[in-house]
């Protein structure tokens, strides 16, 4: 029993307990194997209850609600796949499955190419390095509502939004951003790949920092021009990173909510849907309509979409023996 | 295959000099190590004839040409570093083939290369395996069959041992002897290990504070070092020193006097005969380290620690008196103030 328990610990790790030791009382009765098991359980006790409590229990209820029509006033009954056949044929359903997906598709390529291309040369730059990085870093640190707030304003028609005044000055005519269903959608994912930039830069800037020098400089001695070492050296070394940053972003933008529902407090989700990613029509479902059961239904479909697309993603990026 | 000058070289970070005007021609197929402690520039100098560091002042001519404004890649030299530099993500032909990504060999003339050297290293075996999965000794290996592949005009090897165990390290140094022997291409290596230095030189350089000391071949630096700090880098253990003087038979220890005396351990033997000419040191012992054929005695004579060697197998006692000579002839006779080297007694 303990063999088989001792099989996932890592090595060398000290494996007595600190109040061991013939000093009498309980734990002399023990034997050394049992204190330590309980010693090790007890530290694992406290978040496995905190997961069990917070966690685990509030995802399988919502599993279960999600076969039922409660609404909070009613006591929930069971009505089967009835939530999911709604779904299914819920026009507004696919909207916002395509919506959430022009999210996913559109904005981890661009924001990841991005943070690399902004780390890639920042690594280089000695100049107010520090600086630089911070500035970056800054959107991170601000709340949602607050940023999305801001950029409202940029993509106000003039003399208030300051993208169409540039805009003017350089003669291209206004556009109308958040206020049209066709920009709405990517005006909203410009402001969220913004937000994020900052962490995927620091993390890009500290894989390539582990990179070691000396691989480039075999690689200049070896006659590799810049982009050879990039394609051929750093791209291939950088993998763990990118694999992590494409999955964190990726949940990340399946998972989109707050800056949809600030940059439009009007009509969430609007106009006429147009910017609505899962998460807010969950949250409408739950919170102004108050059908319990049916938001449930919409998170397993959402969580069953993360757990695919993180998957999918972890097995195409997999290292390969 | 090629020459290497180096005139004057100057390497400069900010206001500190590394490496401050050095002066040295290196042969066509010569193997030339750089030896001296850490910070003496030997490095820097490596990698300013790699290319890889700007050139402050002077010149560098690899072959008939100055180089000092090429790139790594088109002085055609090959370098092998101290923490390998393989790729972990390719193979070991791939890594390698790396050597050869310019080249605009065909793709057969290629494979032919890799395996040739593949075969030369003692890796064939390994050729289609992940550096993760090779020993110290067989990627530093594969380290230098990508130099190999490129059929390059120099090797520079940058303390490429260091991280190899001692078996390991003795093993690679005579593979490394015979890789140039067999290819005959000219070598600059860099060490901070002595012994490496004597065993695969067919020159020294030794370095101290961005200034060249001294060059010549390892028995010449042995025998004739400029001064104390090369004496005392060269041979292990290191020299002895004890303050002495001239007198009437030749020289003798004493405190204060004009001269050092440089006695190498080996030349001094503990329990010696009764009568002989020479120096004679008496002191007490403060440890023994036996190595087999015969006993390291470290002494205490008048406060100089004093290493001396017992080659009968008997130890002597830590606390006791012990006396040991040296023959005269092999004495190394340095000034006292300038620590130059005044010849052998």
């Amino acid at each position: 029993m303990a063999a088989i328990e001792e099989q996932g610990a890592a090595m060398g790790r000290p494996n007595g307990s600190p109040s061991g030791g013939p000093t009498g009382g309980i734990s002399s009765r023990l034997s050394m194997q049992t204190r330590r098991l309980l010693w090790v359980w007890g530290f694992l006790a406290l978040p496995i209850l905190f997961y069990t409590v917070i966690r685990f229990y509030p995802t399988l209820q919502a599993f279960y609600l999600s076969f039922t029509n409660w609404d909070l006033l009613r006591p929930a009954k069971l009505v089967g796949f009835a939530n999911y056949i709604k779904l299914f044929k819920d026009p507004q359903f696919w909207k916002v499955f395509k919506n959430t997906f022009t999210y996913l598709i559109v904005g981890t390529p661009i924001s990841l190419v991005l943070a690399f291309a902004i780390a890639y040369f920042l690594d280089r730059v000695r100049f107010m390095h520090n600086f630089i990085r911070a500035l970056y870093f800054l959107p991170f640190l601000t709340t949602a509502a607050a940023m999305a707030w801001v950029w409202r304003w940029f993509y106000q028609p003039p003399p208030i939004g300051i993208i169409n005044d540039v805009l003017g000055m350089a003669g291209i005519p206004q556009q109308p951003f958040i206020r049209s269903p066709d920009q709405a959608l990517f005006s909203v994912m410009v402001t969220a790949i913004w937000a994020g930039l900052g962490f995927q830069i620091i993390i890009f800037m500290a894989g390539l920092r582990a990179i070691p020098s000396t691989f480039y400089e075999a690689a200049r001695i070896d006659g590799l021009g810049e982009w050879a070492i990039l394609r051929k050296i750093t791209l291939p070394l950088l993998k763990p990173t990118t694999v992590f940053l494409v999955v964190f972003s990726s949940i990340g933008f399946l998972r989109i909510f707050d800056q949809v529902y600030n940059m439009t407090t009007n009509d969430p989700g609007g106009p006429l849907g147009s910017t609505k990613p899962l998460v807010l029509m969950i949250y409408q479902t739950a919170f102004n309509s108050y059908a319990m059961g049916y938001a449930a239904a919409q998170t397993v479909v959402l969580f069953v979409i993360l757990m695919i697309v993180s998957l999918l993603q972890l097995f195409i990026l997999r290292e390969k023996k | 295959m090629a020459t290497i000058e180096l005139e004057k070289l100057v390497k400069r970070y900010g206001k500190v000099e590394a490496v401050k005007g050095i002066d040295l021609s290196i042969a066509d197929g010569e193997f030339v190590v750089f030896v001296g402690p850490s910070g003496c520039g030997k490095s820097t100098t490596l990698r300013m004839i790699a290319g890889l560091e700007e050139i402050s002042a002077g010149t560098l001519k690899i072959g008939p040409d100055v180089v000092n404004e090429r790139d790594p890649k088109q002085r055609n030299i090959a370098m092998v570093f101290q923490n390998y530099a393989i790729y972990p993500h390719m193979t070991v032909r791939q890594n390698i083939g790396f050597g050869l990504y310019t080249s605009k060999l065909s793709k057969q003339e290629k494979d032919k290369r890799i395996e040739e050297a593949g075969k030369i290293l003692g890796l064939d075996d390994f050729l289609d395996r992940r550096p993760a999965a090779l020993s110290g000794g067989q990627r530093q290996r594969v380290a230098i069959g990508r130099a190999m592949v490129r059929d390059p005009s120099a090797f520079l090897f940058d303390e490429p041992l260091s991280n190899l165990d001692a078996q390991l390290r003795a093993q690679m140094r005579i593979e490394i002897k015979r890789l140039h022997q067999r290819l005959k291409t000219t070598t600059v290596y860099v060490t901070h290990d002595q012994v490496e230095a004597m065993t695969m030189a067919d020159r020294i350089v030794v370095m101290k504070d961005g200034h060249i000391l001294q060059v010549g071949t390892p028995s010449e630096l042995y025998e004739s070092p400029v001064d104390v700090f090369t004496a005392r880098f060269i041979g292990s253990p290191s020299m002895n020193l004890i303050g002495g003087k001239r007198s009437n038979t030749g020289v003798e220890a004493a405190s204060g006097g004009d001269i050092l005396i440089g006695i190498r351990p080996h030349d001094l033997a503990a329990n010696p005969p009764a009568q002989g000419d020479g120096i004679r040191l008496t002191g007490t012992v403060t440890a023994v380290e036996p190595l087999g054929p015969e006993t390291l005695v470290h002494l205490d004579v008048d406060g100089t620690p004093v290493i001396a060697t017992a080659r009968d197998k008997s130890v002597p006692a830590v606390g006791s008196q012990l006396t040991c000579s040296a023959p005269s002839g092999s004495l190394y006779l340095f000034d006292a103030r300038t620590e130059a080297f005044l010849g052998r007694s």
